[in-house]
């Protein structure tokens, strides 16, 4: 499946590329993710993702195949596999910096191929977790930077202003730009449990996680209700047994 | 399956209870257990792995249905049953007794409770809808203090809400009703005692034969629980005829975006609100006085 997210870095385009390209300037910024090892283009580190009681956490490699300073797009390839569980997620992320007047927009696609029990989240609900993940990402790395002094400070309150970062998720699904960005607003504001550090790469593992259905897992049947990403064909080695007894 | 290892912690007060999710809390993987009927699902299919549960099955100060002048609190662990058996709640809140008592079944109501309902924020989960249409408070404990929250700004997305890790739901204020007021919970399900594809929970004040003020809260029409704010004010000051009725529930999933899944499109949620909508609000209408 494919999401779609944007974000807005306050520094020019030839900026934002360097800071976003810095594996050890954005990690920390990661939620709930920790890199345990960077070699190159490539690294290494987990990744782990809750949902109200559910969690999910990933090992895996992420590396750069693509840096086009010149076209500003980078490629980001991710695989991971559950560590409490038989799942796996990988994930194409392709990152395009749009320069706007004093800062950057980022857009963010990722092909998202996820198994196991995360994938029954359907991509209405990976693709608010993964927004949400980089909203907050995306804030931090606001926040780094303005109080970074190696980068030109705000000299007037309305530029202060104008840097604030503003995070939308567009999906392809039909909801609205506004609605969403409002829930985005929203979480950030109040902050969800836990997370902590990770790497732009991992954010797009971080979509992959989503949440599980456990919800409908109340006992019995009703563990089928919820099979949104039933098309999305994924497999699904866990849920042969439960489709069995389906009604 | 068995669920995996824990530590367990059952604290005798709201302040233990706080101080519990203080410590552990931190690191953000302790939970609150409550009834149960989420969580422990959750842990037997191992879709969650928390260091510790923060048992509230015997701490004092959650428990029970009390008046406060012209409000019912109800403490966050009232069970289901109690909740919709409780003389007070159905006297005053009689919307939130008719969509407990369509609750999963009466095993889980006799376990489940308001406040882990609350907490757990499914989507899908009948009372979020009815909190938001009663516009309820939350009362919230935290380290060192009490807080409130209104509903409108306690559920912020898909199994997520306002509370801090090492905070806990402690009662939900709910304004007691009068009699000009009428309610219905529509609710729509595959089979009977899932969770419902679409509710509509209606809240309708009449006065001199036309709609005062009308209150719908909508489950599962996105990842939190809506207010049809639109049906809301195409219905305030009309009579409510079937055909006012109606075209104000036509708008009901305006500003909505409802999941797409197994269970039905988008699409398919939005005509569900709609037709739910005008039922509830019609048979709301025809309760009041």
């Amino acid at each position: 499946m494919q999401l779609e997210h944007e974000f807005t870095v306050p520094v020019p385009a030839p900026d934002a590329w360097r800071v976003l390209l810095d594996l050890q300037r954005i990690a920390p910024c990661m939620p709930g993710a920790t890199i345990e090892r960077v070699e190159g283009d490539e690294f290494t580190g987990r990744i782990k993702v809750k949902l109200g009681p559910i969690m999910v956490s990933y090992y895996g490699t992420a590396r750069f195949v693509e840096k086009d300073e010149a076209g500003r797009r980078f490629v980001l390839e991710g695989n991971g596999r559950e560590t409490r569980g038989a799942g796996t997620a990988s994930a194409t992320i392709t990152g395009r910096l749009h320069e706007q007047q004093s800062s950057t927009r980022v857009t963010v696609t990722t092909d998202l191929d996820i198994t196991g029990k995360p994938a029954q989240f359907g991509r209405g609900v990976l693709a608010e977790v993964a927004a949400n993940l980089l909203d907050r990402f995306a804030t931090c790395l606001a926040d780094r930077i303005t109080a970074s002094p190696t980068t030109a400070t705000p000299a007037t309150e309305e530029q202060a202003a104008a840097q604030r970062v503003s995070v939308g998720g567009a999906q392809g699904d039909g909801r609205s730009m506004d609605s969403e960005a409002g829930t985005l607003d929203l979480i950030g504001t109040v902050g969800l449990p836990v997370l902590r550090r990770l790497t732009p790469a991992l954010a797009g593992l971080a979509a992959v996680l989503g949440w599980l259905v456990a919800r409908r897992a109340r006992s019995r049947v009703v563990v089928h209700v919820h099979l949104p990403a039933y098309e999305e064909r994924t497999r699904r080695p866990w849920l042969a047994g439960v489709r069995s007894r389906l009604p | 399956m068995i669920p995996p290892q824990f530590d367990y912690v059952r604290p005798r007060s709201v302040e233990e209870a706080v101080a519990a999710l203080g410590e552990h809390g931190r690191d953000g993987d302790a939970k609150v257990l409550a009834g149960g009927q989420s969580l422990l699902p959750v842990l037997r299919l191992r879709l969650g792995y928390p260091t510790v549960l923060v048992d509230l099955g015997r701490a004092a100060g959650f428990h029970g249905v009390r008046e406060e002048a012209d409000t019912l609190v109800i403490g966050a662990m009232t069970t289901h049953h109690e909740v919709m058996t409780s003389k007070l709640v159905r006297a005053h809140c009689g919307l939130l007794a008719e969509a407990t008592s369509t609750v999963a079944d009466p095993a889980v109501r006799h376990r489940g409770t308001f406040g882990g309902s609350l907490s757990h924020a499914d989507p899908a989960g009948d009372l979020p809808a009815v909190a938001r249409a009663f516009d309820a408070t939350m009362v919230v404990a935290g380290p060192g203090r009490l807080r409130t929250a209104p509903a409108s700004e306690f559920f912020l997305g898909h199994m997520t809400t306002a509370l801090e890790p090492e905070e806990v739901l402690v009662a939900v204020r709910l304004p007691k009703l009068g009699s000009d007021w009428g309610y219905r919970y529509e609710k729509f399900t595959r089979v009977a005692q899932s969770w419902a594809i679409v509710g509509v929970a209606a809240l309708v004040r009449r006065s001199n034969g036309v709609i005062a003020e009308a209150r719908i809260g909508l489950t599962n029409m996105g990842s939190t629980p809506e207010r049809a704010t639109a049906t809301e004010d195409a219905l305030t000051g009309r009579a409510p005829t079937d055909d006012a009725v109606a075209s104000a529930a036509a708008l009901a999933a305006e500003g909505t975006a409802p999941p797409s899944d197994l269970n039905g499109r988008a699409d398919y949620r939005e005509h569900l609100a709609r037709v739910l909508t005008r039922r509830a609000v019609l048979a709301a209408a025809m309760r009041t006085r």
